[in-house]
């Protein structure tokens, strides 16, 4: 394993799964701050039993799939899941789609949370333990398929699953000493980011499970990045222009 | 907790079908580009060159499409 071949696998998990968490820990601490931590914490420990039995659930079925169809396989849904973060990352940035609001989410989830408070006093615990288990389950499975997605094709799991464990512990480090939705953190710039790597490795992968071998090898992800940067922020600078005409 | 399973379900469909134009377009672009190599004797590097700037130019035309039908 080369660090040519390292970093940007565990780069792009790190930084795909340090969005993905932030938005996990707004709605964990909007329940913590409404109910208490102990729903919070049993919701988010049962969310990541769940995605730890699915990790290793899928991890040997990997194995037995050859790599140039698990290459293909991924390439794909790489290719589709980096281009939509990518095209939505435009979009916001050219003021088309709203920027993601983690205080306005924390608001939100808070509304939610006292008003089925008001309505049903029984089991608050519960749904609040639920609503937690939701967050972490539902961004955790983007966070699994990143690190599976970037790290598989090449034996990159455990540097690529270390990349999202650093993002995870980074994002928990700045959440209890700051206790509140981590608003500060440029989501649309590290989106923008990562659907660029996801894109290149989409369609390195898939190239590859094409049976292309890319001229300089994994040097290629490099030149793929600085395209979909370029593609991405010219779509943007038309999405731009389209608003100012139109507005 | 059938309606958590749901929206797992919606969240795993909308992760990779999210926008169909793009989805629809990105997958033929693949198999154009398997069919051609294989099939068609297409030289690999063209069919490489094929898939990345095929895949570039439907980004753009997916945002540019999504600004237009903004307004």
């Amino acid at each position: 394993m080369t660090f040519a071949t390292a970093a940007p696998a565990v780069t792009a998990a790190f930084l795909a799964s340090l969005v993905e968490v932030v938005e996990a820990f707004t709605i964990v601490l909007a329940v913590a701050t409404l109910r208490g931590w102990r729903p919070a914490a049993l919701g988010t420990t049962a969310g990541l039993t769940v995605l730890t039995a699915i990790v290793l659930l899928l991890g040997p079925l990997l194995d037995r799939v050859p790599i140039t169809s698990l290459q293909l396989a991924i390439g794909i849904l790489l290719l589709l899941f980096g281009m939509g973060w990518l095209r939505k990352a435009s979009l916001r940035a050219a003021g088309i789609l709203p920027l993601h609001d983690e205080d306005a989410i924390f608001a939100a989830e808070a509304a939610q949370l006292g008003d089925q408070a008001r309505r049903q006093q029984r089991n608050l615990d519960w749904v609040a333990g639920i609503t937690a288990l939701k967050a972490v389950l539902l961004e955790g499975l983007e966070v699994v398929f990143i690190v599976i997605a970037v790290g598989a094709g090449r034996g990159l799991l455990v540097p690529a699953g270390l990349g999202a464990v650093a993002a995870c512990a980074l994002v928990l480090a700045i959440g209890a000493a700051v206790h509140r939705p981590l608003s500060r953190v440029p989501e649309n710039t590290l989106k923008f980011g990562v659907g660029v790597m996801l894109s290149a490795f989409g369609v390195f992968w898939t190239g590859e499970g094409l049976g292309i071998a890319w001229p300089g090898q994994d040097l290629a992800l490099l030149l793929f990045a600085a395209l979909f940067l370029g593609a991405g922020l010219i779509g943007s600078v038309f999405a731009r222009k389209f608003a100012v005409e139109f507005a | 907790m059938m309606t958590t399973l749901k929206e797992l379900a919606g969240e795993l469909i909308s992760m990779f079908f999210g926008e169909t134009w793009l989805t629809v377009a990105l997958l033929a672009l693949v198999a154009v580009t398997g069919l051609l190599i294989d099939f068609a004797g297409l030289d690999e590097l063209v069919g490489g060159a094929t898939l990345l700037f095929g895949s570039l130019v439907l980004l753009v035309a997916s945002v540019y499409r999504a600004a237009r039908r903004a307004f």
